[in-house]
């Protein structure tokens, strides 16, 4: 069975460029090397944008972008509320979503009878391009909340679902054996060895999982909607607004990684064995919680 | 499965007493009958004793560990574990085999709890009868490091104390040292002979070698393929404690000749 993974970029450590090129001086710090060209880029587009070089209907000027940004939050405020709604979709359906996906993988996970039931279904599903059902589903739904939270929780399902179908499928072999001579009941079994043994490959599922929720929330919103950033985006660029349309998609790109770098930092607590410095704590942590509870 | 009669090989009462594993003409066979794996396989194993397996790959090595074990059924014959028809996996052994398989997310010592915590809440005395495991395998600093943190050699250690921790007074070890290299395998085989001997327990140690085979055992079960068969039960008489340089005696070389002699027939 097929594991989704997410293009991680975990093992970016010790991949620095040798010593002695000309960019590795003091003065280039990578981190002043990236603020020198990133000031570079913006000061060239500014430019652009005040020659009449660049159409400002294509690509507004920074400057007119950071002004629309400092309108939106600061002074009229008024995407506060649509970002709110949007976070609340995606932090809903993913919860619904996922929570569905790994406990209908569970279920089948353990019952061969089920899985030989559902695996027609399932393979209908996936092969369904999921944004498709979302105009069927403000139909059934309506327009409001519960149909938004339905589309992204429809998106959420399928990684996990899959990936902790394939973890519990793919058990190690040797471990299994050793709690079968050890007479583990199944409970035990699923508790202390599948689950876990699972866990990384679920963590990537649900990594999958929130990355789409964020699209399928504002697609969602495109459709048919009255509030969200989809919305707001879609009122925006309709009206030609560029500037503040721009401020609303480098927020959300904000949001998305936001969302990225927490399901990574959330992912390595908790597959915390997959991760050297993770590991080192908690092996210290245990120590010490032992040593007081146990003695030395 | 056929329950026959109890069948002891030849042997004086006391002798009856003293045996710990029983295996009256065992069969066992694959696919509906296609591979044999085991046939007829006849064999006593004393109380305490260390015992090792010997043969090429597929003579039915693991099959006989799994049997013994109760994780596959047999297809023929009887097979007795301190008198007692083995018809499932049951307390009296405990299993070993060529890969650790510890829990990546549990410590060393949450590894070795684990046989306990299968079967009660582990008290302060199974704790600490944990960690002195771990020492008594030479990993007092290691107590808490995860398995990733640990060398091959390492874990196999930390699966040998989890393996004690069953207080099973039967092991079974298939290929343990198996994947490591040959420096840390002899290192592992002496003191899992002090072990052994310090604990009492009866032991099954699956080799390819014979020379390691020899050297660690009181009796030596030379297998053979196709179909797999117990081709012969070997005494080995050297006196322990033993030392490595035994292997370099003209004896010792002798009963390695034979036994390869025994392989080399078949
Ligand atoms: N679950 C199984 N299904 C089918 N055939 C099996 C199974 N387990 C073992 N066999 C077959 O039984 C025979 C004996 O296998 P076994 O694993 O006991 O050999 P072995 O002596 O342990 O070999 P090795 O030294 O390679 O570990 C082999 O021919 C093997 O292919
Ligand atoms: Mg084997």
């Amino acid at each position: 069975m097929v594991v989704l993974t997410s293009s991680t970029r975990e093992q970016d450590h010790g991949t620095r460029r040798g010593a002695g090129s000309f960019f590795h001086a003091a003065a280039f710090h990578p981190i002043v090397r990236h603020f020198a060209i990133f000031a570079v880029l913006i000061g060239a587009w500014e430019i652009g944008a005040r020659t009449g070089t660049i159409d400002p209907l294509v690509l507004p000027a920074p400057s007119a972008i950071a002004e629309a940004m400092w309108r939106l939050f600061v002074t009229q405020r008024n995407i506060w509320w649509h970002l709110l709604v949007t976070i609340g979709e995606v932090l809903a359906g993913f919860t619904a979503g996922s929570i569905l996906g790994i406990g209908l993988a569970i279920v089948v996970g353990l019952n061969p009878m089920v899985r030989k039931l559902l695996k027609p279904y399932v393979i209908v599903l996936e092969a369904t391009p999921r944004i498709a059902i979302g105009p069927l589903i403000i139909a059934a739904l309506g327009f409001g909340w519960s149909s938004k939270i339905t589309i992204v929780m429809l998106v959420c399902f399928f990684a996990p679902f899959i990936n902790t179908l394939s973890g519990m499928l793919s058990v190690n072999e040797g471990a299994y054996e050793l709690f079968r001579s050890l007479r583990a009941n199944k409970w035990q079994i699923f508790t202390k060895l599948m689950l876990l043994d699972a866990m990384p490959v679920i963590m990537a599922g649900l990594r999958l999982a929130m990355a789409s929720a964020l699209s399928g929330a504002l697609v969602a919103e495109f459709i048919s909607a009255s509030e969200g950033m989809g919305v707001l985006l879609k009122r925006y660029t309709a009206s030609l607004n560029m500037a503040s349309a721009f401020g609303c998609l480098l927020t959300l790109t904000a949001l998305g990684f936001a969302i990225y770098r927490t399901m990574e930092a959330v992912g390595n607590r908790i597959v915390f064995w997959r991760h050297a410095p993770q590991m080192d704590a908690v092996s210290r942590r245990r120590q010490a919680q032992w040593q007081r509870n146990w003695g030395a | 499965m056929t329950a026959l009669p109890r069948k002891v090989e030849a042997g004086t009462a006391t002798d009856v007493a003293d045996i710990v594993i029983a295996g009256g003409g065992v069969g066992k066979t694959f696919g509906g009958g296609a591979v044999v794996a085991l046939e007829d396989a006849s064999f006593n194993i004393p109380k305490g004793s260390f015992v090792s397996l010997v043969g090429p790959s597929g003579c039915g090595k693991s099959t006989l560990l799994r049997l013994i074990a109760g994780l596959i059924e047999r297809s023929s014959g009887s097979l007795t574990v301190h008198g007692r028809e083995v018809s499932g996996p049951h307390a009296d052994v405990g299993m070993m085999f060529q890969r650790a398989t510890l829990l990546d997310w549990r410590t060393a010592v949450e590894n070795v709890l684990l046989p306990t915590e299968i079967h009660r809440k582990p008290t302060a005395e199974d704790r600490s009868r944990a960690v002195e495991l771990l020492k008594m395998v030479g990993l007092k600093d290691f107590v808490f490091s995860f398995p990733s943190q640990l060398s091959g050699g390492m874990q196999q250690r930390v699966a040998l104390a989890r393996l004690l921790q069953t207080g099973a007074d039967i092991l079974l070890l298939d290929e343990p040292f198996g994947a490591l290299d040959e420096f840390t395998r002899e290192r592992l085989n002496l003191e899992l002979m002090r072990i052994v001997a310090e604990v009492g327990a009866t032991t099954l140690f699956v080799t390819h070698n014979i020379g390691e085979a020899i050297f660690l055992a009181d009796k030596v079960m030379v297998m053979t393929p196709r179909p797999g068969r117990l081709a012969r039960m070997v005494d080995v008489p050297f006196a322990r404690p033993r030392r490595p340089e035994l292997q370099q005696t003209p004896e010792f070389n002798a009963l390695v000749a034979e036994v390869r002699d025994i392989l080399g027939t078949h």
